[in-house]
């Protein structure tokens, strides 16, 4: 208990975001109208636009049975990161009246603070949108009530890391927005969304976005569609979600393309679970979607996937906010609190359904699959309870870390952790520090491998350190983990390109042309080569241009080898990795070099070894220092004196040892950047 | 109460006069006999009132002008000011140098006839010797009348070439000083000139020629190694002249770059024309050794003397004892304080004032935390040839911290930089300190700890900052410790 209340001050950062775009919420005329004339909209949006108004006036007592499924879409936004997801859901939310224009921060529906910093999405949210829109070319002129549309859109992560999740929050969709940047044109995670959502078969609206740039080419863009996807160049919407031209057009084709939910509302209740957030004050609150059937509040419900039974105390719809409508019909999307204790316990893709009946669980539930594993130490030893406490609030919040403690003869006491991907592990470091104030060391990333050996038996290696480098039996045989990747890149860029995926190891399996300019590459690539340092060298080598993607793949079998640091001698845990046998020479030197510039000169001499097993393959000497005094002290630098030599002192303390020698946390840090 | 008055009696009665020429041995020893009484007294466990100071530093801040490499408080003249008899800003300094003396609160007990005379002055700046002796006489009746003078009293005055002639320096002896550093610094031409000196080397043969030719008995050469452009030759030759030169002490100063020096602007540490780091550490073991050679005393990290010719004054310090602070920037260390004084002259004058009218208090009765006094018995004492004294370290801080340091420096015993010694300062052995260290009693066995020469001397940064260390945890055990516990 004691820790849930802990676990609740940090998150009042995020409440009091919340508390700022309700405020907003306020009927005000003024901006009203100001926003009408900002968007010149047509008179049958104006006319609706007045009504949403009304709408949202009304909003506590919104009776969700006036919207039978008929009346329901329920749609998502797919696209390359960058290319205007998050600001063109800003603006469906303000053409609907759902926010104010102006008023609220931008990208509303990216509510962490390393999702604003890096233009991305790392947990669903899902917002309703009430719609008036006359079918078949009716408009509110001819005075004819028009029916209102429940629209919900649900904001999806982009990332490969977030794929599972995103196949959930697409499998609670009938169709998507597939966005493009009117001048960059497709790329890799445009690619990979497209097929995501082809393979839900979902109705794909294209939009071309950000036509308003100098370097906007539309045609161009339309013919990759074409080209890529088989999608009519008739069919693609131009927008701009900043200067609010063709927006008009989006939410008509969304309810005339994308068709109503399918469900059944005479079936037992079946919810698919989109993801889950805490709340200080509520506890954890699920996004749902309702498959088939009636949620009501009080109802007992339970999860297929973990047996425990819940009541729903409190259910509604994010309107933009928690907004309780006290039942949630077939085809809707909201939200329901029933007094989970964690996260943990609300798994994505989970189905929940009425305690006493009997339902077939909906299809595609998997448990979550960490891929990338590194160690988190405190950067100060002594800060481990701190880093503890920060750990368990975040994964309050985030249930997708595997978290186990381990011990490190190096770093100390500290944590390994499993994450979805390299994503997943920056964001969840991003989150640790900004959220949660804490500094720590990260050892080298590392993906789960499968050493066999000679008596037949096989270990999971998550953390290179637990490979004994002497062992008992011969390792017979290896198995890494591999992806599919995506590269899209402008066709000068090639060569550089191909050398460096040949250098990663990389296996090509498709290359063709998007269009006359641009490259379509697709590579089977070991992951453990991508984990360190690949993304930012394919930029660098290609001014930029390059966009990449990557998909889980097999395990293939590898020649691995286990490569150890020593320092005068002693293996540093902490710094031992998994190489390829055939890069062990070169990664050896490069680290033993990389040490060798981090590492103050001590008392003594320090060797710095690379080794494999009992085989040294390279090596660096750190001479002794000669000399450090302070040659001169009277009675008026004694204090000086001592604070210097405090200083010192400290500096030492902020390092960590092995054996004797002292190694500052930078070396923890520089290694992370050799590959 | 009791205590507070009985204290000062047991230290006047106790000091046993001491002739100059006593063996370094019996000097150091009875300074550290006497510590142990005075270290207790500073132990978190017995707050009581430390002796009051029999020493005092007095800071004569004119020189003629700034040396490349100096950041102390001075104030600088002109070069031609080698007269300074009528210079209104000395005579007016003097005046309020001496109403600071008088103005200090004194804790000496009532009955003046057991009051504790001064046993140390040492006159430091600055270039004291640019100061006439009439105003130096004036500033040594202040404290005789204030606080007592004893007749065998160690007065000590720095004196620069260049700035008194024979005539000067007989005044000052008979003033009562009767020992002189002399700040040389180096025996080259270019090199005087590369570090700003108001001097040549004309000046510094006739400086040594006069204090020899007055009898000063007691006097020592100031060198300084590392300088910009420095070779070996050059340092060999500075020492070889300075040992040939029979002065009875000889300072040797490492130089440290301070910022805001013209040096700071000019030069990095390690970098040309500064020596590198394996140079500077070569100079340095070349002074341990030439010196040595010529039977000098290696009795701190950067002071060498002839047997019994140590500097008392300096070593007060280093025995982390009281002692007073007197001029501008000046440092006292009373009442467990360490109190520093107004850089500027205008800010010292005010200073004075307040002194005067009470509104300050230079010698405030606090006592200095346990961890700060065993940080500085354990850096100062590390500085000398002597050691830590783990008899008296122990009473006064306990057999746990004695163990942890042992323990941390054991490496270093073995690798020659640290050097355990018995109570008859014999070096015990490594195996021998290993099978003693396993016993319960180690502690009792190995008497003294100190760094060797010139190894230990050069590396003493990184190994006080390590004792620093221990005795930070073993204040406060690491919390990961208590995380596994939980």
């Amino acid at each position: 208990m004691g820790y849930l209340s802990k676990a609740s001050k940090t998150l009042r950062q995020s409440n009091y975001l919340s508390l700022l775009c309700n405020s907003n919420f306020n009927f005000n005329p003024l901006t009203n109208r100001i926003t009408h004339e900002r968007f010149s909209v047509t008179r049958a949006l104006l006319c609706s636009q007045t009504r949403q108004n009304s709408t949202t006036r009304e909003k506590s007592t919104i009776d969700l049975s006036q919207y039978p499924k008929e009346l329901v879409r329920n749609f998502s936004i797919i696209a390359h990161v960058d290319h205007g997801k998050s600001t063109l859901a800003d603006r469906l939310l303000e053409l609907t009246g759902t926010i104010k224009k102006g008023h609220g921060q931008p990208q509303y529906l990216d509510k962490l603070q390393v999702e604003r910093e890096r233009g991305i999405t790392v947990k669903a949210q899902t917002a309703t949108m009430f719609y008036k829109h006359g079918v078949n070319g009716d408009d509110c002129s001819d005075g004819k009530e028009s029916p209102k549309f429940l629209l919900n859109l649900i904001d999806t992560p982009g990332h490969v890391d977030f794929s599972y999740e995103v196949s959930r929050s697409l499998a609670a969709c009938q169709g998507v927005l597939l966005v493009v940047d009117a001048a960059q044109g497709v790329q890799a995670q445009t690619v990979a969304n497209f097929y995501l959502a082809f393979e839900s078969n979902l109705t794909i609206v294209p939009v071309i976005n950000k036509i308003d740039q100098p370097t906007a080419d539309p045609d161009r863009v339309k013919a990759q569609l074409k080209s890529m996807f088989d999608l009519d160049p008739s069919d693609v919407l131009l927008t701009s979600a900043k200067t609010g031209e063709g927006l008009q057009q989006i939410l008509p084709a969304v309810i005339e393309r994308i068709p109503a939910p399918p469900g059944r509302s005479d079936s037992p209740l079946r919810m698919l679970l989109l993801d889950s957030y805490y709340d200080e004050y509520k506890g954890v609150i699920c996004h749902v979607a309702v498959v088939d059937g009636v949620l009501r509040k009080g109802d007992k419900i339970s999860s297929a996937a973990t047996g425990q039974s819940y009541e729903a105390s409190d259910i509604g719809i994010m309107h933009p906010e928690l907004t309780p409508t006290g039942i949630l019909l077939t085809g809707q999307v909201g939200y329901v609190v029933s007094g989970m204790r964690s996260t943990k316990e609300a798994r994505v893709g989970d189905t929940i359904y009425h305690t006493r009946s009997t339902v077939e669980p909906l299809p595609g539930f998997k448990p979550a699959k960490h891929m990338v594993f590194s160690g988190l130490y405190p950067a100060d030893g002594s800060d481990f309870e701190a880093l503890n406490h920060a750990i368990e609030r975040l994964t309050c919040n985030d249930a997708s870390v595997s978290i186990a403690k381990e011990t490190s003869t190096a770093l100390g006491l500290g944590f390994r952790c499993g994450f979805l991907g390299l994503l997943h592990m920056d964001v969840f470091h991003q989150r640790l520090e900004q959220e949660y104030g804490a500094h720590v060391i990260s050892t080298v990333p590392t993906v789960p491998y499968i050493f066999e050996f000679h008596d037949g038996s096989k270990l999971e290696v998550q953390n290179p350190a637990s490979l004994p480098s002497n062992p008992k039996h011969k390792v017979t045989a290896c198995w890494e983990p591999t992806v599919l990747a995506t590269i899209i890149i402008p066709s000068e860029y090639v060569g550089p390109v191909i050398t460096l995926v040949s250098e990663r190891r990389g296996q090509q399996l498709e290359y063709s042309f998007i269009d006359s300019q641009r490259v379509f590459m697709k590579y089977r690539l070991p992951l453990r080569e991508i984990v360190v340092d690949f993304y930012n060298e394919l930029k660098s080598i290609t001014s930029g241009y390059a966009s990449f993607d990557y998909e889980d793949s097999d395990y293939q079998q590898a020649d691995m080898v286990k490569l150890d640091i020593l320092l005068n001698g002693q293996p540093v845990d902490a710094m031992a990795t998994i190489v390829h046998s055939a890069k062990a020479y070169r990664v050896g030197r490069e680290l033993t070099e990389k040490l060798k510039g981090v590492l103050d000169r001590q008392m003594f001499e320090v060797n710095i070894q690379a080794a494999i097993g009992s085989k040294i393959i390279a090596r660096e000497t750190i001479s002794a220092m000669r000399k450090n005094v302070l040659a001169k002290c009277y009675g008026g630098d004694i204090t000086r004196k001592r604070k210097l030599l405090e200083k010192q002192k400290e500096g030492k303390k902020r390092m960590k040892r092995v054996g004797s020698v002292d190694i500052p946390q930078e070396a923890f840090h520089e290694l992370l950047k050799v590959s | 109460m009791l205590k507070s008055t009985f204290t000062p009696i047991f230290w006047v009665l106790t000091p046993k006069p001491k002739p100059p020429k006593l063996p370094p041995q019996a000097i150091t020893n009875t300074f550290f006999t006497s510590s142990t009484t005075h270290v207790r007294h500073n132990a978190p466990l017995n707050p009581t009132t430390p002796p009051p100071p029999s020493s005092a530093y007095i800071h004569l801040p004119f020189c003629r002008k700034r040396c490349h490499y100096c950041d102390f408080p001075i104030v600088a003249l002109g070069s031609a000011s080698t007269q300074t008899n009528d210079d209104p800003r000395v005579s007016n300094y003097i005046h309020w140098l001496c109403r600071e003396i008088s103005a200090t609160n004194v804790d000496q007990p009532a009955d003046a006839s057991t009051i504790t005379p001064l046993k140390t002055v040492y006159f430091g700046g600055g270039t004291p010797s640019l100061v006439p002796p009439r105003m130096v006489a004036s500033v040594l009746d202040t404290l005789r009348l204030k606080f007592g003078l004893r007749e065998d009293a160690e007065i000590s005055m720095e004196m620069d070439p260049g700035t008194f002639d024979a005539e000067k320096m007989r005044e000052m002896v008979v003033l009562g000083v009767n020992r002189v550093s002399l700040g040389v610094q180096a025996f080259q031409e270019e090199l005087l000139r590369a570090c700003g000196r108001a001097h040549g080397l004309k000046e510094v043969h006739e400086a040594i020629d006069v204090v020899k030719l007055c009898g000063v008995e007691n006097w020592s050469i100031d060198l300084i190694s590392s300088l910009p452009h420095q070779t070996s030759e050059m340092w060999e030759e500075s020492l070889r002249l300075a040992i040939e030169s029979q002065p009875t002490h000889v300072s040797v100063y490492d130089l440290q770059i301070e910022q805001g020096t013209k040096f700071g602007r000019l030069y990095s540490p390690g970098e040309f024309p500064m020596p590198s780091e394996t140079q500077s550490a070569e100079f340095y073991k070349m002074a341990s050794r030439m010196l040595s050679d010529a039977n000098y005393n290696h009795y701190e990290i950067s002071s060498y003397c002839k047997s019994g010719y140590e500097c008392k004054h300096n070593f007060i310090y280093w025995k982390n004892k009281p002692f007073y602070g007197f001029g501008l920037g000046s440092t006292s260390f009373v009442g467990g304080l360490r109190f520093s004084r107004p850089r500027k002259v205008n800010d010292y004058i005010n200073f004075v004032q307040n002194l005067e009218n009470g509104l300050v208090n230079s010698s405030v009765k606090g006592h200095i935390s346990g961890k700060d006094t065993i940080m500085d018995v354990v850096m100062l004492s590390l500085r000398t040839a002597q050691g830590i004294d783990l008899k008296s370290f122990q009473e006064s801080f306990g057999s746990s911290v004695v163990l942890s340091l042992l323990e941390a420096y054991k490496p270093y015993v073995e690798s020659g930089l640290v050097v355990c010694l018995d109570e008859h300062r014999r070096t015990i052995r490594i195996d021998d300190l290993n099978s003693s260290l396993s016993k319960t009693n180690a502690e009792g066995r190995v008497a003294y700890i100190r760094l060797s020469d010139p190894e230990g001397f050069l590396l003493s940064n990184e190994l006080i900052a390590l004792a620093f260390g221990v005795i930070d945890s073993w204040k406060d055990m690491p919390p990961y410790k208590e995380a596994e516990a939980t």
